[in-house]
């Protein structure tokens, strides 16, 4: 590991030129946490389950921005319609197609940076004080923000719907596995309100790294389903880190469907700022092979009033590891907020294994909570009762553990949506052994 | 006219426990058994083995259906080879849709028998005419399978299976148990409704209660796992009666049902 560190330190760019000044400061700071503390290990508690030695990480190097992404790669088919669509290779802005509604903005990165955007300094400086925070664990946070160039940034003006934004991920097969950054940023202003519908998928079967950090601001009253659907490969390697933060009235909804990936690591992270805001964190993971997901939630309630459930469905199979926790912190001052969480899991193979934690810690008045998580196996008398129905022992196993899954789907608004992810996992559901 | 179903000495032990003890019965197409008897006689056990439930194994004998080897099939060849079993306690399968459920299970059962797969609405219109027929209402369809229900609305939807499976054999296995009387009433009527001269019945009940609304061809009194006596449909008012006492105090020569004899033993 601290060959790779190492490695991916002297591949670090040159800060030299770097405008504005508190960019170059975001990346310097990155880079010197990064080569203080490297890439966590599992000696890190949240990455206690999670060791990065496993997959051909070892091999890869970082991608600079001298890295052009091959225009003619074959990029996915997308899951669902969207009336603006918007490829990103190699984590990079790559094309975006349909039309662009009034009070919509959507920027490479590197571009908002030039032209400057209602917010985003503000935003992008809020990572930097967070990642310090701890620093050690949060070494690729500190990799993207020492590198900090390539991504995106969504603006949504005061009181716009912006309808459904797709964003369609894949990396492309080079000569050797790459290690791609990306940050994304959402700002939705006062009452403004967007659906991102992500889709990780490379077609070529390549090991690759994606390290993407999204960071997303909801002001008053503002809305974000944000639905993010990943099967990729079974090398690649996907690090994720998503900070929400919500201003009163406002409302975010998460949907996360694991399918593929090799190593897949997701920190979501909300903090409920202000008052009344409302937050679902839906989830379903499927394992099988040695696929290693990782999801970590949290929800930070420091306002009152305020509403957070967590609702998350795994299944493993083969030599599949699922690392799930889940935790939620009700500060002082935050009475009156509900909290909610539920994970259960369902084993169908002696050598995959389930970790799951749930945490709950409430410092304020008048707070409901509730927690439960379970590891089980599938109801065999369920399995008998269908198989007398005449289908087969095969059959009566996938439909009850997609049906399982089904219910995180199921929370869908979008029924077309919903139809397709429910086959998607139906396609890849693990088969018992 | 020969058997649907041949049953000879059927010893069948569960969790190491030897439940049925020699059970022999013989149901020619067309008939409806009723088989009753004290609580723990093994009424629940013959239901499973012939559905082919993990964890009954038979020990000896052997059951023939339609001239094949019922023991040797999964619970699913079974199934497609026209075998029901009502369960006693209809399993809930949460998230899984009971037309979804019910139309996968039928076009398995029409792939076995080589048939064409009925499309969603084929299949819709096929389970509106079983609806009218069992005046069941479409309340249950829309939601996940058994998940919720009311004993009766488990029960009816068994029935409702049933008729759009439309088994050769189908088990009924103490159906009417937890039911109100006129939730009784909607499910003998639609077993009533099924009875055809190409389907046997076997009916398990622990009271004759049901066979008022289901009148049997024959009646079996099932004890510590052998037939012990049959008789008509008059056996059952007979035991409802005298109950099971008989049974310790001296044999079916004691109970006093004029068409009551000592169960057959080939």
């Amino acid at each position: 590991m601290s060959e790779l560190n190492s490695q991916l330190a002297a591949d670090l760019p040159e800060n030299t030129g770097v405008r504005p000044q508190w960019l170059k400061v975001i990346r310097e700071t990155g880079a010197e946490q990064f080569r203080a503390h490297g890439l966590p290990t599992r000696k890190d508690e949240a990455w206690k389950y999670t060791g990065l030695g496993a997959l051909g990480l070892a091999e890869v190097r970082l991608a600079t921005g001298l890295n052009t992404p091959a225009a003619n790669s074959t990029q996915p088919s997308p899951l669902a319609e969207a009336g603006l669509q918007l490829n990103l290779l190699d984590g990079q802005f790559l094309e975006l197609t349909g039309d662009l509604p009034p009070g919509l903005t959507v920027l490479p990165l590197a571009d908002a940076l030039g032209i400057g955007v209602d917010g985003l300094q503000v935003l992008l400086e809020s990572l930097s004080v967070k990642q310090t925070k701890g620093a050690s664990g949060q070494g690729f946070s500190a990799l993207n923000s020492a590198t900090l160039d390539s991504g995106v940034v969504i603006h949504v003006a005061a009181g716009i719907d912006a309808g459904r934004l797709s964003l369609i991920w894949s990396t492309s097969m080079g000569e050797k596995p790459l290690l791609f950054n990306s940050r994304i940023c959402v700002i939705l202003e006062q009452g403004a309100k967007l659906e991102l519908l992500e889709q990780f998928e490379s077609v070529d079967n390549n090991a690759n790294t994606t390290n993407m950090v999204m960071q997303v601001d909801l002001a008053n009253e503002s809305n974000l389903q944000h639905i993010r659907f990943q099967q990729e490969t079974d090398n690649t390697v996907l690090i994720t880190r998503t900070e929400v933060s919500q201003q009163a009235a406002s409302e975010y909804n998460y949907f996360g469907f694991d399918l593929g990936g090799g190593l897949v690591r997701h920190d979501l992270h909300i903090s409920i700022l202000g008052a009344g805001a409302k937050s679902g964190i839906n989830g379903a993971y499927l394992l099988d092979g040695h696929r290693h997901v990782d999801n970590h939630a949290r929800v930070d309630h420091f306002a009152g009033g305020g509403f957070s459930d967590q609702y998350f469905r795994g299944v493993a199979s083969g030599s599949g590891r699922a690392v799930f926790n889940t935790a939620v912190c009700v500060h002082p001052g935050a009475d009156e907020t509900e909290a909610r969480q539920s994970n259960a899991n369902i084993l169908l193979s002696a050598r995959a294994e389930i970790d799951t934690k749930p945490e709950l810690e409430i410092y304020a008045d008048e707070v409901i909570a509730s927690h439960g998580a379970t590891v089980g196996q599938l109801d065999e008398l369920a399995v008998f009762y269908m198989r007398t129905r005449g289908l087969n022992e095969e059959d009566a196993r996938q439909l009850l553990t997609t049906a399982f899954c089904k219910s995180v789907s199921d929370k869908l608004a979008d029924p077309v949506l919903s139809e397709v992810i429910s086959q998607r996992m139906m396609d890849v559901m693990p088969q018992a052994e | 006219m020969s058997s649907m179903l041949k049953i000879t000495n059927l010893h069948a032990t569960v969790a190491g426990k030897e439940i049925l003890k020699g059970l022999n019965l013989e149901l020619k197409a067309g008939e409806i058994h009723a088989i009753m008897g004290p609580n723990g006689a093994g009424k629940s056990t013959l239901g499973n083995v012939l559905a082919g439930r993990e964890g009954y194994e038979v020990t000896q004998g052997e059951v023939i259906f339609n001239g094949k080897n019922l023991l040797e099939m999964e619970p699913e060849e079974r199934a497609c080879e026209g075998v029901f079993l009502a369960f006693q306690y209809p399993v809930e399968i949460p998230g899984v849709n009971n037309t979804y459920f019910l139309r996968a299970a039928l076009n398995a059962q029409r792939k076995h028998r080589g048939e064409e797969p009925l499309d969603s609405v084929g299949f819709l219109r096929l389970v509106r005419q079983k609806l009218e027929v069992l005046h069941i209402g479409d309340e249950l369809l829309h939601r996940a399978v058994n998940e919720g229900f009311s004993g009766g609305e488990k029960k009816r939807n068994e029935i409702f299976q049933m008729a759009v499976l439309e088994p050769t054999l189908a088990i009924l296995d103490e159906t009417d148990s937890g039911l109100d009387i006129d939730a009784l009433k909607t499910v003998a009527e639609g077993v009533n409704r099924l009875r055809s001269r190409d389907r046997g019945m076997i009916v398990v009940t622990h009271y004759q209660r049901l066979l008022d609304y289901i009148v049997p061809d024959k009646v079996h009194v099932l004890a510590d796992g052998k037939l012990v006596a049959t008789g008509g449909a008059d056996l059952a008012l007979k035991l409802e009666e005298q109950g099971y006492a008989w049974l310790e105090d001296g044999g079916i020569a004691t109970l006093n049902a004029e068409s009551a004899v000592p169960a057959a033993n080939p």
